[in-house]
């Protein structure tokens, strides 16, 4: 079964059209499935504004989807602000991509890692120091770093305390919405493997948000690519970046800088970024879609699964898996 | 624009009904008005007859009404002291208190703003620190200190002005002095500081570097950005005229609106001080509307649809 | 590689360099605090304790004796002992209502920033409202109709200032919210409470406490023009402002009376006002 399941969700944000328009429906997700196994890591990667950041706070429940359901472990998750929800956030956490500003100035790392442990009132406060001392091990902190204020720190650092807080309360699922985005090539490397290793030594599933490939596909059991809300492809990491189906997924793949010959030649992208709450007829990427034909103009392409347990949302994907092989 | 306008002018009515609310409510919570208003040893057929003759036995949003309707119709009462219609009382009184309150606002504007503007372009010269002196103790000297030291100095040692009353012109000035100064100071200091904030926009750097004369810069560019807080102020200001009267009123024995107000207190006569509270409100609502006219005059992000400006 | 590599230099730390008006200001209230806090130890007479052979006689050094070093009013009864209890009472009226209003404004702040809606809708038209019209003319009306007791006055006085208080922790509290540790702290499961008290209140604290020293001196300034007037506090208590008041009809003949608490007034509130002033410039800039 698996930990979490999205099943048909959908987000709709009421947006003012201009000064005295009125509200016009913008959807931010739009009937998304998805399901994280236990232990698993699932890739979310797409463009600003596709929707992948509403998907990642559906699914941990900090906002109610508009239709659809969301299931941690079989059960619906409960309304977000009620005790019930309250004592569920220690199983399923949120890392975020600007650790400073999800950080409290005024206290120490130390202090706002244990305070997961306080609120749940997880272990005595003598055990909460050994908790403390075997996370900052994990997430490769000393102690005199984490008697620091987090201003004072660089911005790896700051990313591994916010992980250990995280982590404190030993969940089942991470959810991580951009976490390396701000932060150095270098240091970002350093991150994503902190992050399997840890996966491989606790067993916790993650969501993994990014727009950033190189990094999804390090991490990631399952990839889903999304645009103007909705899942175009789903599957396999490698198998995608090896050939992507979707005409918008092999934009992205080919955009990846890679030394050497390019094995796909570059794709680019000819018309505007999407407006989410200017949604395109039929498939919604077909206004930049050089493929793009009457069908695509006209009718919005389902999400098909494959014989290989790939699932594409395009009218031409056959023809073009076709044509590759 | 007109949306903009339309805003303003609802939140205008709503504060009237606020006030009109509150003097209502604090009426009805302040006791039995008919054992206020008439003494406690009235007979009990007295008291019965008032309360009935004033609609007290009414269910309380009934009063509510009649009291909304009664304003509307500018039937606010009668003063207890000599049963003459209160609004009377204080409308023969206002004249009074424009004759000290209007100079005084012309001193603190026609005072203030220049010595802030001076102040801000010569910064930190011996002017710039008087106007801050000056403006620091406007704030902390209470207007009924100033006014006392302003007798003993004028009217008791040198003998100059008169100490109080309304004789004769003479007994103006140092009531309007009282009143106007205190608030020059206090204009005089946010003029400086609405324009020290201008004058450090990056906009008038580059207006002096490409050559436009400093005098052009700031007559153009400075003056005008600078004036749109400083109009606020001044726009509350007028708005609190009688507020700051009336403590300079009773300091001079001066027969306007304030010393009215701050006898009817002390006497608790209640239809004079609802008729003053529904006056300062209405005033207050009015500045506050014109600033907010000219506001959409003056700042052109408001005159543009307001899409930007509006919130 | 140069031999002589450059020391890499810390950043220097800030001195507290406070100006010498500050310093002056800040020893004022110190006097000021210790007078009223032994007023009953250190004044020589009570406040209606009369001495009618020495009736308006002036300080020491115009005229007048060491047993009397600011003079007698009318009644006989000793200026600085009466200015020293008023002192305590003045301030503890100031002390009183700004702690009412900073603890009633933030609360109301929090509460409007933490459920939005109607809440929120009520809440600023509350700030409104207090914003537009003059406090003076309300706190008169309050008065006239209610009377006047000093409970009710100190609540009265109260309710001054509460709305900046409430602008300043709603939005703060707003900010706090929408992106950051407040945001984070929810999401880790806290209840609103210790969201708000143990992590938004101790960040908001220093821009709270400087919105208070410049509420203070205006509260000052208010109850004393209120009790100057009649209309506050009322006697046998005795306070700054009353003083001026009965103070005044002597003005020619015994200006003592009214000059030692109008200095006293006047002194006080420019020392908070600029103690009050440096704060904010070193705290909190933003603030206006």
């Amino acid at each position: 079964m698996p930990l979490l399941s999205l099943e048909g969700v959908s987000r709709v944000y009421s947006a003012r059209r201009g000064f005295l328009g009125r509200g016009v429906p913008v959807r931010a997700v739009d009937h998304v499935s998805l399901a994280v196994a236990p232990g698993q890591t699932l890739g979310i990667v797409g463009e600003s504004g596709c929707g992948k950041s509403t998907t990642g706070r559906l699914a941990l429940g900090l906002e109610l989807p508009d239709s659809g359901e969301v299931r941690f472990r079989g059960a619906p998750l409960p309304p977000p602000g009620t005790a019930a929800w309250r004592a569920q956030r220690a199983q399923m956490q949120l890392v975020y991509q600007d650790p400073l500003g999800a950080m409290d100035r005024r206290l120490t790392i130390a202090a706002q890692i244990v305070e997961p442990l306080a609120i749940h009132g997880i272990g005595s406060p003598a055990e909460r120091g050994d908790r403390l001392a075997a996370l900052l091990r994990d997430v490769g902190l000393r102690m005199d770093q984490a008697e620091r204020h987090p201003h004072e720190l660089s911005g790896g650092q700051r990313q591994r305390a916010v992980l250990a807080r995280a982590l404190a309360s030993d969940p089942a699922l991470l959810v991580c919405d951009e976490p390396v985005s701000a932060l150095d090539v270098s240091i970002q490397a350093q991150i994503v493997n902190m992050l399997t290793d840890l996966q491989a030594a606790r067993g916790i599933a993650m969501i993994f948000i990014s727009h950033d490939l190189k990094v999804v596909r390090q991490v990631s059991h399952e990839v889903a690519v999304m645009y103007l809300g909705r899942v175009v492809e789903q599957g396999d990491p490698d198998a995608i970046f090896a050939d992507p189906l979707h005409p918008y997924a092999r934009a992205l793949v080919s955009a990846i800088p890679v030394p050497g010959p390019r094995r796909l030649p570059r794709i680019v992208l000819t018309g505007d970024p999407p407006n989410p709450a200017d949604r395109p007829t039929g498939c919604a990427f077909h206004p930049r879609c050089a493929l793009a034909t009457a069908v695509c103009r006209n009718e919005d392409p389902a999400l098909v699964v494959r014989g290989d347990g790939r699932r594409v949302a395009c009218h031409r994907a056959d023809e073009l898996a076709r044509a590759a092989a | 624009m007109m949306r903009f306008l339309g805003l303003r002018l609802g939140r205008a009515l709503l504060t009237i009904v606020l006030v009109v609310t509150f003097a209502f409510v604090v009426l009805r919570l302040s006791g039995d008005p008919a054992m206020m208003i008439m003494s406690p040893e009235a007979p009990a057929e007295a008291i019965a007859a008032f309360r009935k003759a004033w609609g007290l036995d009414q269910p309380v949003w009934v009063q509510y009404l009649h009291y909304f309707g009664a304003i509307l119709q500018g039937e606010l009462g009668q003063s207890m002291r000599d049963g003459r219609p209160a609004i009377l009382l204080v409308v023969e009184r206002i004249p009074a208190t424009l004759a000290l309150t209007i100079p005084a606002l012309i001193l603190k504007v026609g005072l203030g703003i220049p010595a802030g503007i001076h102040a801000a372009l010569h910064r930190n010269s011996l002017t710039d620190r008087l106007v801050m002196a000056g403006a620091v103790a406007g704030f902390t000297v209470p207007s009924f200190v100033l006014g006392l030291l302003l007798v003993l100095l004028f009217a008791v040692q040198l003998g100059w002005l008169p100490s109080g009353g309304q004789e004769s012109w003479r007994s103006a000035i140092l009531p309007v002095i009282t009143l106007g100064l205190g608030g020059a100071g206090i204009l005089a200091r946010f003029t400086r500081s609405a324009m020290l904030e201008v004058l450090g926009q990056p906009y008038i750097r580059t207006a002096s570097a490409t050559g436009v004369p400093w005098r052009r810069v700031v007559r153009g560019h400075a003056l005008p950005n600078a004036a749109i807080p400083t109009v606020t102020i001044v726009g509350f200001m007028i708005g609190s005229l009688i507020a700051g009267a009336v403590v300079v009123e009773s300091v001079f024995s001066w027969p306007g609106v304030g010393r009215l107000l701050v006898v009817a207190v002390a006497n608790r006569d209640l239809a004079v001080v609802q008729c003053i509270l529904l006056l300062v409100a209405s005033t207050m609502v009015t500045s506050n509307l014109i600033v907010d006219l000219l506001y959409g005059v003056l700042d052109p992000r408001l005159r543009a649809g307001g899409a930007a400006g509006a919130h | 590689m140069s031999a002589t590599a450059l020391p890499i230099l810390a950043p220097p730390r800030k001195r507290l360099r406070m100006p010498a008006l500050v310093i002056l200001a800040i020893g004022w209230i110190a006097a000021i605090l210790l007078i009223a806090a032994f007023a009953d130890w250190l004044r020589p007479y009570g406040i209606t304790t009369l001495d009618l052979r020495a009736r308006l006689t002036p300080p020491v050094g115009f005229g007048g004796t060491m047993r009397h070093l600011l003079g007698t009013d009318e009644l006989g009864r000793d200026v600085l002992s009466r200015l020293i209890v008023s002192i305590r009472i003045s301030l503890v009226i100031a002390f009183g209502a700004t702690t009412i209003a900073a603890v009633l404004g933030t609360t109301l702040g929090f509460l409007a920033a933490h459920f939005r809606g109607w809440v929120e809708q009520v809440v600023l038209m509350l700030i409104d409202f207090q914003a537009s019209m003059p406090f003076l003319i309300l706190a008169l009306s309050v008065l006239a109709f209610f009377g006047n007791s000093l409970a009710l006055f100190v609540a009265l006085m109260g309710l001054y200032g509460w709305e900046r208080h409430a602008r300043i922790a709603r939005g703060l509290a707003i900010s706090a919210n929408a992106q950051g540790y407040a945001a984070a702290v929810r999401q880790l499961g806290a209840r609103p409470g210790r969201i708000y008290l143990y992590h938004v209140l101790p960040n908001i604290a220093s821009t709270l406490i400087v919105a208070g020293t410049l509420s203070f001196p205006e509260v000052v300034l208010l109850e004393s023009g209120l009790s100057f007037l009649g209309l506050g506090v009322q006697p046998p208590m005795t306070s700054l402002g009353n003083m001026v008041g009965y103070g005044r009809e002597y003005l020619t003949r015994a200006p003592w009376i009214l000059l030692a608490p109008s200095s006293i007034i006047v002194l006080t509130t420019l020392s908070v006002s600029l103690l009050g002033d440096w704060l904010r410039d070193r705290l909190d800039p933003t603030l206006s």
